[in-house]
């Protein structure tokens, strides 16, 4: 295995769409602000990425739910794995060369896409190589076994953070510990020394962050909701690539700012709204575009992701920024799902799905996740007591050979009908 | 059978045994302790420590899927056909009754699939008793002191639900038990380091699967008696090479029974069902707590692929497989066992620099050997035999 160090193509199709992307939406006269600011805010991750080398800058790849605010104190580029992948099929809708790359590696088919493609984009060179690989097992098996094979693939040493499962003071203490030991791993690394006082900002920020996404959440209760389709992973993208960073906190409060103004003005995210949808797990990337026409034509939006966007409670303590890191690790919307399934958490979803008014919910099974499709006859039988009627969609997020738009559309619009006649 | 085989001598023993597998789930071992008014309880995975549930009088199980290939329509239905099938199998399992005699079930954080069998088991099945625990990946002194109280909550957890405490003397008791039972695997293992051993892997397989379904104390009786009767028996088998199984969960002795059906012998393994449940005794060290050495002993025990970093558990591997003397290795990884998969190439290239060369197969939880598979243990055998030319 091998990695060529000199492929940037995959980065390149991410910029130059994210760059067209917010030239579009300037030159668009009913755009948003917003809009702009968030495709300027990807390109701008993807371009430090690009020239971290020649610029003589440290590169971290990390998995999915990384204390990222970690990296950016020390000044470190961050190179987010998963999202990474998504965004390839995002913007270049296809990924099968380093889906093949990753099986040749031997990598078995039953591991992710996101995983089994971001090895084979590592080892032909289709991405930067990383000086560290960091990784740790916030979600699942895959982000917790990636990591070794791709310290092997990219000739770097790494870190793995080995985050507990449950939540009690002294699984938080542990984590810290963990924080502690990979932050003197980066130091020794990179030649960067922690700077305490950039941490304490960035979890300043980082609090604001999550205030500001709540309160977006809560604006998107009202009826017509004011934010599109597919904007809950323009949140998620928010935290997974900017956490505490100025750029985040611009683009959210100039999304709160406009989202409030629709409010006022009665106005809603579709032409004329007919159903409200609850999001369970992630769509498929490469279908964004196409969901967002169909959620036009249908009236049919997505108002809450209980995993993707519905923060836990508790507020970020800059003066205890570490402990904080921990404790945002327990906040995050998606451990409602890879956390401990207790009556809570079930909880959770049925109060969103009461408090956002929904009519159905989506479940995009993706094939690759385990995780998440094990849970899919469970939350369809906790909505359903609450007279919510759930649509399964097998797909895999980021492989567009799994599903087609003809698929997809047939299923919807049946689903739709069910609505209606409800 | 093609194991070439002298003096094969039916072991009396081993009917023993087959009585209680036969029996599964509900082994009149565990019906007789259920008439008696004790308590059963469940485990997930080989990290929850057994020997609390015994010091505590009541008999721990693991909980197991069936124990041949089977249609998992409910499995199905209520996981999702991309979960393996060793947690579907288990789930239909206890769906349809099949362990509607537990009076707990205790789990652990340790893969994705044993997790969300405790979620489903837990909403769906309705066992009066749950705990699940924390479980560090890692093997730090922060690690274990976080196993350690995650132990000890178990422990309290099951004191206030029996109403009784759990003295450090029955827990000295009980890991002398459990340590027994270990010496004695032990024991039957090194016979399998022979060149003829006395004992198959499938009949080993056997033996191993009636000690998670039955009081360790008679396992003990069973499993002494056993070993006296392979010391005077004249038993012995050889095959065309010698084989050691890797990889996922695996209860079947007749998958072995295939593999050696075509010729080769099995013997040694790296299982959670078998030497990774077995091999590490709990240690004990001067005034330390009796808890402190379990916790300790679990988290230390043969590692299974959660665990980082992952040389720890590819060194014990390579160095079992040349105790043994093994001659291939056949990694059998059911399908969307993501740890083991992820495992696969790197162990593949390990045992490589050894030369030893890997027969992976994917597999579901059950699985007695199809033909395909019989029709690659067979171009395996060929090959290895090719190469001793």
């Amino acid at each position: 295995m091998t990695t060529t160090d000199q492929g940037k193509n995959k980065l390149d199709t991410i910029i130059r769409a994210c760059r067209l992307l917010s030239r579009m939406n300037q030159a668009r006269p009913d755009a948003q602000k917003s809009e702009v600011l968030y495709y300027q805010m990807l390109s701008k991750y993807y371009t430090r990425l690009l020239k971290a080398k020649e610029e003589g800058n440290f590169i971290a790849a990390h998995t999915v739910f990384f204390p990222t605010e970690i990296l950016y104190a020390m000044d470190i580029v961050p190179m987010h794995t998963e999202a990474t992948t998504w965004m390839i099929s995002l913007f270049s809708g296809e990924c099968a060369d380093i889906l093949s790359a990753g099986s040749e590696l031997g990598l078995a088919s039953e591991i992710c896409t996101p995983h089994r493609g971001l090895a084979g984009a590592y080892a032909t060179g289709t991405l930067p190589r990383p000086d560290v690989m960091l990784w740790s097992n916030m979600v699942c098996d895959n982000t917790a076994k990636s990591g070794e094979m791709l310290m092997e693939i990219n000739h770097c040493p790494g870190f793995f953070i080995d985050r507990p499962f449950k939540r009690s003071e002294e699984e938080e203490r542990y984590l810290v510990g963990e924080l502690e030991d990979m932050i003197h791993f980066l130091e020794e690394q990179s030649g960067r020394k922690m700077d305490w006082a950039r941490l304490k900002e960035i979890v300043a920020r980082m609090d604001r962050q999550i205030e500001l996404t709540r309160e977006i959440c809560k604006l998107r209760e009202a009826v017509p909701t004011p934010f599109h389709s597919q904007g809950f992973l323009e949140l998620v993208s928010t935290d997974y690539l900017f956490p505490g960073q100025p750029e985040a906190i611009e683009y959210l409060e100039t999304l709160r700012q406009e989202l409030t103004e629709m409010v006022k003005a009665g106005k809603g995210a579709v032409p004329h709204e007919r159903f409200r949808l609850m999001t369970l797990f992630l769509p498929p990337m490469y279908l964004i575009g196409f969901l967002e026409k169909i959620s036009q034509e249908y009236g049919a939006v997505s108002v809450t992701e209980p995993f993707f966007t519905y923060w836990g409670e508790g507020r970020l303590d800059p003066a205890k920024p570490l402990e904080s890191v921990a404790k945002k690790s327990y906040m995050i919307p998606e451990m409602r799902m890879y956390g401990p399934l207790d009556e809570r958490a079930l909880d959770n979803v049925v109060s969103c799905a009461k408090q956002y008014k929904v009519d159905g919910a989506i479940y995009y099974a993706d094939v690759g996740c385990r995780h998440t499709c094990a849970t899919i006859k469970l939350f369809k039988d906790i909505l359903n007591e609450i007279d919510v009627p759930v649509l399964t969609l097998d797909c895999d997020v980021v492989d567009p050979t799994a599903t087609s738009e003809e698929e997809v559309r047939e299923k919807l619009e049946q689903f739709f009908e069910l609505l209606e006649d409800r | 059978m093609d194991t070439s085989q002298r003096n094969n001598v039916k072991l009396r023993m081993l009917d023993r045994f087959r009585e209680v597998n036969n029996a599964f789930p509900k082994t009149a071992q565990v019906l007789d302790y259920k008439l008696q008014g004790k308590k059963v309880f469940g485990w997930l995975c080989t990290y929850i420590p057994e020997e609390i549930i015994h010091a505590a009088g009541a008999l721990p199980i693991r909980i197991t899927g069936y124990s041949q290939e089977t249609e998992l329509e409910d499995g199905n239905a209520y996981f999702y056909i991309n979960n393996c099938s060793f947690s579907r199998s288990c789930l239909q399992l206890g769906l349809r009754g099949g362990y509607d005699f537990l009076d707990g079930v205790v789990g652990g954080s340790t893969c994705d699939g044993a997790r969300r069998l405790f979620d489903l088991w837990r909403y769906y099945i309705g066992t009066p008793f749950y705990h699940v625990l924390t479980i560090p990946r890692k093997y730090t002194q922060k690690a274990h002191a976080l196993y350690y109280s995650q132990v000890k909550q178990f422990k309290k957890h099951l004191e206030e639900f029996l109403d009784i405490e759990i003295t450090d003397e029955a827990l000295y008791h009980s890991i002398q038990v459990y340590n027994e039972s270990r010496t004695l695997l032990r024991k039957l293992y090194e016979l399998r380091k022979l060149s003829a051993p006395p004992i198959t892997g499938a009949e080993t397989m056997e033996v191993l699967d009636a000690s998670f379904r039955m009081p360790k104390e008679l396992f003990n009786e069973y499993l002494s008696n056993l070993l006296d009767e392979l010391s005077t028996s004249d038993n012995a088998h050889q095959g065309r090479a010698r084989f050691m199984i890797t990889g996922s969960v695996m209860a079947n002795p007749e998958f072995i029974k295939s593999i050696e059906d075509q010729g080769g012998l099995v013997v040694a393994d790296e299982l959670c069902t078998s030497t990774r449940y077995w091999s590490d005794p709990v240690l004990l060290n001067g005034e330390e707590p009796p808890l402190q050495a379990i916790s300790r002993r679990y988290l230390n025990n043969f590692p299974c692929a959660r665990m980082f970093p992952s040389d720890e558990r590819f060194n014990r591997i390579l160095n079992l497989a040349r105790d043994f003397k093994v001659d291939g290795m056949i990694s059998q990884v059911i399908r969307y066992c993501v740890p083991y998969a992820h495992d696969l190439p790197l162990l593949t290239r390990k045992l490589k620099e050894q030369g030893i060369p890997t027969l992976a197969l994917d597999v579901e939880y059950g699985t007695s050997g199809s033909g395909q598979i019989q029709t690659r243990v067979q171009a395996f055998l060929e090959m290895l035999e090719v190469r001793k030319r």
